[in-house]
């Protein structure tokens, strides 16, 4: 299997790898880039074929490119593809075209070669957990990157750690974890040096003791979206590296059994419990699922007292986990024994905090801490201000200076007396027509307010001349670096995404430990 | 890798006050933690980390000072009693009237006490200051009489709000309490250690913001990514390489490195056993193969020859070897001959590293490299095991620093020194350093001289101290031309800036070094200058630059090569920029300016709000950008309305912000 296109895209596209399509900032098309040729009339004469508002992109123009090259697009006829059987009239947003019509007999096992088109063009991209989390299918709320870097730096999930996830949802956070811990492929480490070393030279050979792989471990409550985000994870090329489990951790903890279904994930057979470093709850009760993080089982009285608290609890099913604890003997702490382990929850409203924090307390966590991320993305553009500016687009027409007011307004002025003279003219007139007889008065009355439209018309041509002239100027100024360069907030705004706690479970540390340590260092300087 | 305190690596002590005194733990001295007393470092040595410790005393029937693990319930304690006390009160509040503090209940029974009664007269504290001092100096307990004295003598200590008392003990506490909280020193903790102390050090930097430098960079573990020579053979693409340029002391680096997972040396990366060798070969192992092969190509790179160290006697701390002096190139012959065999200390030999040829970077000057190296080929010495300086093929960080050396002093607290870095340190081979001077005008560098190589049988006469000065030499030459030459091929995975000097300049520079689809990301602690190079990147600016460009081509092939001269000179120099596009911009898509902040909360039974008082001071911000090998000619867009009407904009202004 090749490596994921997440953590090691190669240097170009490759058929069957997942590549994103750039279109803008905020808008990017996921694709699984295929080289196969059409196989029936309905398929489009180049093979497989990605639609964007920017143009038809054939996957031919699209593989073996540099990752990040501008990709052209290309004449597709999207129009008239399998109009006889009109079956997929509306996929992709295409009508279907006549391939006979082009005086071309459906030639399957063959890529027609696309054709340029005159415009249009998208960047083509490999996929990372921040181009992901924009361009993902929805399926829950996504924890979005300012959050996640934030949590992953505060949980130190680094290379070779285990994290547990619990609400997988879309499988943002997964990606960014998967990423965050990996430090290798933990199944095929050995077939990669063995069978192909020259496609991957740079795999370690088996070391003599166990490395320890970076492991997500997901849960998710909705069986379909478990098995949707599973097959994602597949088709990333990550499943050696998330295992995606459906479950409900509130009942049923986060030990596994030991792997039967390869799909998910592959592990040694031996090992039921994650072993966790890192663990994230971004569940709507995290509270409930936190008494099966502890390092040994709970006495049933801490079991009380965690639910007496919160006794108006109107939660069924927390008397469910109550009634069912884990005995002593059976019981196998997910949590990876040698280490501290840190938590972190996501919970959007501030009483879920507030039971979380208590529960957190009752469990003997350390270092509780609550944040909330505020993110702010800002926008940078030029602002021209002044009368030179007026009739173009993107700039304020009003006057920049006071001096310009001023000319502005003599200008004004000036042309107010004009026309009130105008006027007055066209009224002497009058009267002086009102004087002669009455056929001279209606000539004389016709000639002073043509006049006086004349000179409305010149003000008016000459405002449109100068709109023109600045038009005209416009274009040789060079607009991009005129104006004051400013910078503001993005108009929209996640003012609120959750609050993020955060908490640490030291080791176990015993009376034993504690001897065993003091015979190992001794008393300190005096005794020794 | 934080499992328990290990001797001689930096710790963190968090004291009651919220400071944090970060030391060295040596075995078999004495930690001091200022006015709350001093405690033999060995009674923290192996103990688990994030445990409160209570300073208890030599008296009281104690022989010796003595620490006690604060359980966890007692740190809460205080809380725990609130949590009992508030619902009840809570319960019989009337929902509207919640949020008033002083409430009386309906039936006259006090809820909650007011503020109404308080005096403020520091007069109410009956001790005096001369009786504390003698109660500290009495030093019984762990503080917690004294305090509990202090609360016992204040007159009107039940006429407190809950509020205030809980202001009151909490501040007490913080003052009297003689504990403290064992931290592991690691990034997200270094960062908060010295925004507190020098904040200008590390350009204030927080956490957020490295969380976010990190993931915006794409930064991860690449040990096993493929090694895959670009199309000129001179270097590589991406294999997990990152450029990086560091004005923060290190403070960046760490935390890619973190990242990376080359920053804790290795014995810390697992717990409890101690074998070493081991370790390395587990990090380690995947590069070496290819790595030393390349190395030995890199030693008659034509012309760009350069050493890191510009001519400083650094050269000296170069070769922290045990082992004799030794060519480097020697060991590589001997690899190329036996490959198989000569991991076998460390490694199973299962796997012969078996690099196919054409994706060896840098290999056609391999039969060079024989020749400069058969002389010494005949001394048939053991090969060293240890791998050569700055040598890693994948998963490395490359810093480009402006000063001789590069300052990268906060890696100190992860054990690695970068003027005399330990060979057994993970950045020892994955991190490397070259100065800009190497790296835009390698033929200008003092050191970019060979060192004459010397025939063996003269060798052999030398003195001992001479043939090593020579050895070192040589390496040194070795390195830095290996390094500037891979650096200057380009292919890098993505660059992260923070530093004083203007972004622009940087990634004029750097951006060309760049693979397609490379993250660059560049940080400041004020918005101004990145506000700047969002704009040397606007639409409106790429759309003139085009047209710029689309002008020369169309005025004749003359024009075009001027333009394309104009950015070669772009690439390898700070050159003269043009003033009006000091960047290309059409090498960036998608530029985003950002910023993240994260806001503390209490949250205490009944008393959960933001925390009231926080650090100030820049905010931070983030330029993010992705390169992009934009196609040559003319490129025009699709407007967003399609429909019917052919509308086209004739730039690429509307399809690509």
């Amino acid at each position: 299997m090749a490596p994921s296109p997440f953590l090691d895209p190669g240097p170009t596209s490759t058929s069957n790898t997942l590549a994103l399509l750039h279109l803008k900032r905020d808008l990017l098309v996921p694709t699984v880039l295929s080289s196969a040729p059409p196989t029936s009339a309905d398929d489009y004469a180049e093979g497989k074929v990605t639609n964007t508002r920017f143009g038809s992109f054939p996957h031919s123009t699209l593989l073996n490119q540099p990752w990040g090259t501008q990709i052209l697009a290309s004449k597709v006829d999207t129009g008239s593809r399998g109009s006889k059987t009109k079956k997929r009239k509306r996929d992709g947003g295409d009508t279907p075209r006549c391939i006979e019509e082009d005086g071309e007999e459906f030639k399957g096992g063959k890529n027609q070669t696309a054709v340029t088109a005159r415009s249009g063009f998208v960047h083509l991209i490999p996929p990372t957990p921040e181009a992901w989390t924009l361009s993902l299918p929805h399926r829950t709320q996504v924890v979005y990157t300012p959050d996640y870097s934030y949590i992953l730096q505060r949980l130190r999930a680094r290379p070779g750690d285990c994290i547990i996830e619990a609400g997988a949802g879309s499988g943002s956070f997964t990606h960014a974890a998967a990423r965050a811990v990996f430090n290798g492929y933990p199944d095929e480490e050995p077939s990669i040096s063995t069978i192909e070393p020259a496609q991957n030279g740079t795999t370690a050979p088996t070391p003599k003791r166990k490395k320890r792989y970076g492991k997500v471990y997901s849960y998710e409550f909705h069986a379909p979206r478990a098995q949707q985000l599973a097959s994602e994870l597949r088709g990333h090329g990550l499943a050696s590296i998330v295992r995606v489990t459906n479950r409900d951790v509130y009942n049923d903890g986060f030990c596994l059994p030991p792997l039967q279904t390869s799909s998910f994930s592959t592990e040694a057979p031996s090992t039921l419990t994650p072993q966790a470093d890192c663990i994230f709850l971004d569940l709507p009760a995290p509270w409930l699922a936190l008494k099966h993080l502890t390092r040994s089982a709970l006495s049933p009285s801490t079991l009380h007292s965690l639910s007496s608290p919160s006794t108006p609890s109107p939660n069924p099913t927390s008397n469910l986990t109550t009634q069912t604890p884990p005995t002593p003997s059976t019981f196998q702490s997910p949590l990876n024994p040698a280490q501290p382990t840190r938590l972190c929850t996501f919970s959007p409203c501030i009483e879920q905090v507030q039971r979380t924090i208590s529960t957190l307390r009752h469990l003997s966590w350390h270092e509780i801490d609550m944040v909330e991320i505020l993110h702010k993305r800002l926008d940078v553009r030029r602002e021209r201000v002044g009368l030179a500016e007026e009739g173009l687009r993107g700039a304020n027409a009003s006057a920049a200076t006071v001096e310009e007011a001023v000319h502005r307004l003599r200008e004004v002025d000036g042309r107010a007396k004009l026309f009130h003279e105008l006027q007055m003219e066209a009224k002497g007139e009058d009267v002086e027509e009102k004087e002669g007889g009455e056929g001279k008065k209606e000539e004389g009355s016709l000639r002073g307010k043509s006049k006086f439209k004349v000179e409305a018309e010149a003000a008016r041509l000459s405002k449109q001349r100068r709109l023109e002239s600045i038009k005209a100027k416009a274009e040789e100024r060079p607009l991009f670096k005129e104006g004051r360069l400013l910078h503001r907030t993005e108009p929209e705004l996640k003012t609120h995404t959750s609050y993020l706690v955060f908490a640490v479970l030291p080791r176990a540390w015993t009376k034993e430990d504690e001897e065993r340590c003091q015979k190992t260092w001794g008393r300190g300087v005096k005794d020794s | 890798m934080h499992s328990y305190i290990r001797p001689n690596t930096y710790i963190a002590l968090r004291l009651p006050s919220g400071t944090l005194k970060v030391l060295e733990i040596i075995p078999n001295t004495t930690i001091s933690i200022g006015k709350f007393g001093a405690f033999p470092s060995n009674l923290l040595l192996g103990r688990p980390y994030y445990l409160t410790f209570e300073l208890l005393d030599k008296d009281e029937g104690r022989a010796t000072t003595e620490l006690r693990v604060v359980p966890a319930s007692e740190l809460h304690a205080e809380s725990f009693a609130e949590d009992h006390a508030t619902p009840a009160e809570s319960r019989d509040e009337p929902a509207e009237g919640g949020g008033e503090f002083d409430i009386v209940g309906e039936d006259g029974e006090l809820i909650m006490r007011s503020n109404r009664l308080t005096v403020d007269d520091p007069s109410r504290q009956k001790l005096s200051m001369d009786e504390i001092e003698e109660l500290k100096k009495a030093g019984t307990g762990s503080g917690k009489e004294i305090i509990a004295k202090i609360m016992a003598s204040h007159m009107a200590i039940d006429e407190k709000t809950p509020f205030s008392l809980a202001k009151y003990t909490l501040r007490k506490s913080k003052k009297y309490l003689r504990r403290f909280t064992a931290l592991p020193m690691d990034v997200s903790l270094l960062s908060q250690y010295i925004l507190e102390k020098e904040a200008h050090r590390v350009m204030e930097l927080r956490e957020e913001m490295l969380g976010l430098i990190g993931s915006w960079a794409n930064v991860h573990c690449a040990a096993s990514s493929r090694v895959v020579s670009s199309p000129d053979g001179r270097g590589m693409i991406g294999g997990g390489r990152w450029l990086v340029v560091d004005d923060t002391g290190g403070m960046v680096v760490a935390a890619l490195a973190e990242r990376m997972g080359i920053l804790y040396p290795e014995e810390t990366l697992d717990d409890g056993d101690e074998d070493l060798e081991q370790e390395q070969g587990q990090h380690q192992v995947p590069e070496d193969p290819t790595k030393e092969r390349k190395l030995s190509s890199g030693q008659d790179g034509p012309g760009q020859s350069a050493a890191a160290d510009t001519g400083t006697d650094v050269m000296m701390v170069d070769a922290p070897s045990p082992e004799p002096p030794q060519l480097l190139s020697e060991t590589l012959q001997s690899d190329r001959s036996n490959p198989p065999n000569r991991r076998s200390d460390n490694t199973a030999p299962s796997s012969p590293p078996k690099l196919p040829s054409p994706e060896l970077p840098g290999r056609a000057s391999d039969g060079s490299a024989k020749e400069t190296t058969d002389h010494t080929h005949q001394k048939s010495r053991q090969p060293r095991p240890i791998k050569p300086q700055m040598s890693a093929l994948t998963n490395t960080l490359t810093v480009i620093h402006s000063n001789a050396q590069p300052n990268l002093g906060l890696l100190k607290y992860f054990s690695f020194d970068a003027t005399s870095p330990v060979p057994t340190h993970p950045l020892y081979t994955n991190l490397k350093t070259l100065s800009w001077l190497q790296l835009l005008h390698p033929s200008e560098d003092a050191s970019s001289i060979e060192p004459e190589v010397v025939p063996d049988s003269v060798l052999a006469t030398w003195k001992s101290g001479k043939r090593g000065t020579y050895y070192r030499k040589r390496r040194r030459w070795e390195r830095t031309s290996r390094v500037v030459k891979e650096t200057r091929a380009g292919g890098f995975d993505g660059l992260v800036v923070a530093s004083y000097m203007e972004p622009a300049a940087i990634l004029r520079a750097c951006v060309p070094l760049l693979r397609g689809a490379a993250m660059v990301v560049v940080y400041s602690p004020t918005v101004e200058p990145l506000v700047e190079l969002s704009d040397f990147h606007s639409k409106e600016r790429r759309v003139a630059y085009l047209a710029r460009q689309n002008n020369g081509i169309e005025n004749g092939k003359n024009g075009k090569r001027n333009v394309e001269e104009g950015a070669e000179n772009n690439e390898e120099d700070g050159g003269e920029a043009d003033s009006d596009f000091p960047v290309n911009p059409t090498l960036l898509l998608a530029p985003m300016l950002q910023t993240a902040r994260a806001r503390r909360w209490q949250v205490l039974p009944g008393r959960t709000h933001p925390m009231m008082t926080s650090r100030g001071g820049a905010e931070g911000y983030l330029f993010t950008a992705t390169r992009v090998l934009p196609v040559e000619g003319k490129v025009e867009a699709r407007g967003r309305f399609r429909a019917g009407k052919k509308r086209k904009v004739a730039s690429d202004a509307t399809a690509s912000t």
